[in-house]
């Protein structure tokens, strides 16, 4: 199989014209990056993985809607923003629902954050701690900007906001990263 | 001397980022440089943004087990046999867990939006019937003990005749909402009551029944006549109101049939730009 040199958009046409296998090629090249993007998201890898494992799922389910001029990378991280989202969803809402201990959990995932990103990797402990203190709208655009290689235009697309607003907000993050980073 | 420095220092702060990453239009770049020697809180700043700018390029990417590779083939194998006329039979229901699966999470964000449309509703006909009670008394108190006391099929035919405009509109607006509150109360889904209301939602010229309709539809979205009519609601409907409150009920209900309308929708130039901006956020939330 020469697949390697097709296009994103060429394999996701296929799958959409259910041809399923054409999917694996996309998952090698995507699986690696989402689930990073993921993990600095919550900070958490089994989740992670389990939402990673998700949008390949709902890539499958909703191929249909697939247009084949739209880029195949824009489209696989709105929906991977989506299953974070209702993600982050589902939590607030076991939250409300369990209000007398939010405060302890809060603080309690926090430690276990960074207790497991210590494990991940001891290189870069504080870094990823300065990380994980950072609003999550500010990390997701460090993230993007830094981990996963989007330019400003393409940040853009993804927020739903021009390139020059995006630049500024990853300026801004920058910034904040910074005080908190060196902030001993 | 130390105000109109600091000053600086606060307004440069914004264009450091910019500078480490020297992507500053050259006369902004200038005027940083320019700065910088005679600053040290600004030359701080700028060795730890090319810190932590190079912190950031060497940290490693994270790597995932090689079970999810394993779940992701397995999941592509099941999707494959879905897939297979012949292996229709079984599949059905795996099919039904995997979208419960992804589901779950949303009736409840759409309930809490329920309740809040089903008070407003509730309140405004309480009101209303409140000011008209002797009106309630005569003609509605009939009706509501009729539905208790009769068997559900004359129910519905009552529902119906009440809620139809055929009828030439005897029934006020008011007592509409409250029959269609009512009634759903006691129903079950499946029976004949879903297709009188989505009657209603279709015909009645008042938007706050059909507002209420909505809601009661929405009681009784496990049958599926109730996703086929939002569906169909949401290319007729123009009240803004009654739009808004279709758009979050199929998303709630992530009834991704409704993506076509939706896309219309988000193009209609008749539509509020609200609508519009709601409609193209629901797309994004059912694909």
């Amino acid at each position: 199989m020469t697949l390697t040199s097709t296009s994103d958009e060429e394999l996701m046409a296929a799958v959409r014209a259910d041809d399923l296998d054409q999917l694996v090629p996309l998952f090698e090249r995507y699986h690696g990056p989402l689930f990073n993007y993921l993990t600095r998201l919550t900070n958490d890898r089994d989740l992670s993985e389990d939402l990673t494992q998700t949008v390949f799922e709902r890539i499958l389910k909703y191929r249909s809607s697939y247009q084949p001029t739209q880029p195949f990378k824009a489209w696989v991280y709105q929906m991977a923003r989506n299953v974070h989202a209702d993600h982050w969803q589902r939590q607030q809402k076991l939250r409300v629902a369990d209000s007398d201990v939010e405060d302890v959990e809060r603080t309690g995932a926090l430690r276990g954050g960074a207790f497991s990103q210590m494990r991940i990797s001891n290189s870069h402990d504080d870094l990823h701690e300065a990380l994980n203190l950072l609003p999550v709208p500010q990390r997701e655009i460090l993230v993007l900007n830094r981990f996963q290689g989007f330019g400003y235009e393409e940040i853009g697309k993804l927020l739903g906001c021009t390139a020059e607003a995006a630049r500024v907000k990853a300026h801004r993050a920058l910034q904040a990263l910074r005080k908190i980073y060196f902030a001993n | 001397m130390k105000t109109p420095e600091l000053s600086a220092c606060h307004e440069l702060e914004a264009l450091l980022p910019a500078y480490v990453e020297r992507s500053l239009p050259a006369a902004e770049a200038e005027r940083v440089a320019a700065h910088l020697p005679d600053c040290p809180g600004c030359q701080l700043q700028v060795n730890q943004l090319r810190a932590l700018s190079n912190d950031l390029d060497a940290a490693l990417p994270e790597t995932p087990r090689t079970a999810l590779r394993a779940n992701f083939m397995a999941m592509l194998e099941e999707q494959k046999q879905l897939l297979k006329p012949e292996a229709a039979a079984p599949t059905p229901v795996p099919t039904e867990a995997k979208e419960a699966k992804v589901v779950s999470m949303w009736p409840t964000a759409g309930l809490n939006n329920w309740l809040r449309v089903a008070a407003s509703v509730v309140l405004i006909a309480t009101g209303v019937l409140l000011g008209r009670n002797l009106h309630w008394g005569s003609q509605g108190g009939t009706a509501g003990l009729a539905s208790n006391a009769t068997p559900n099929q004359e129910a519905h035919a009552q529902l119906a005749r009440a809620l139809t405009p055929a009828n030439g509109q005897v029934v006020s607006a008011s007592d509409r909402i409250q029959l269609v509150t009512n009634t759903t109360k006691e129903t079950e889904p499946g029976d004949a009551t879903v297709q009188v209301l989505l009657n209603t939602l279709n015909f009645d010229p008042n938007p706050n029944v059909r507002l209420a309709t909505c809601e009661a539809l929405y009681r009784l979205r496990d049958d599926p006549r109730v996703r086929e009519g939002l569906v169909h609601a949401l290319s007729v409907q123009t009240d803004p109101n009654v739009q808004i409150t279709l758009i979050d009920m199929v998303v709630s209900m992530r009834v991704r049939r409704a993506v076509p309308q939706l896309e219309k929708l988000s193009k209609r130039p008749d539509a509020l730009p609200v609508v519009r901006a709601q409609a193209t956020a629901g797309i994004g939330k059912l694909i």
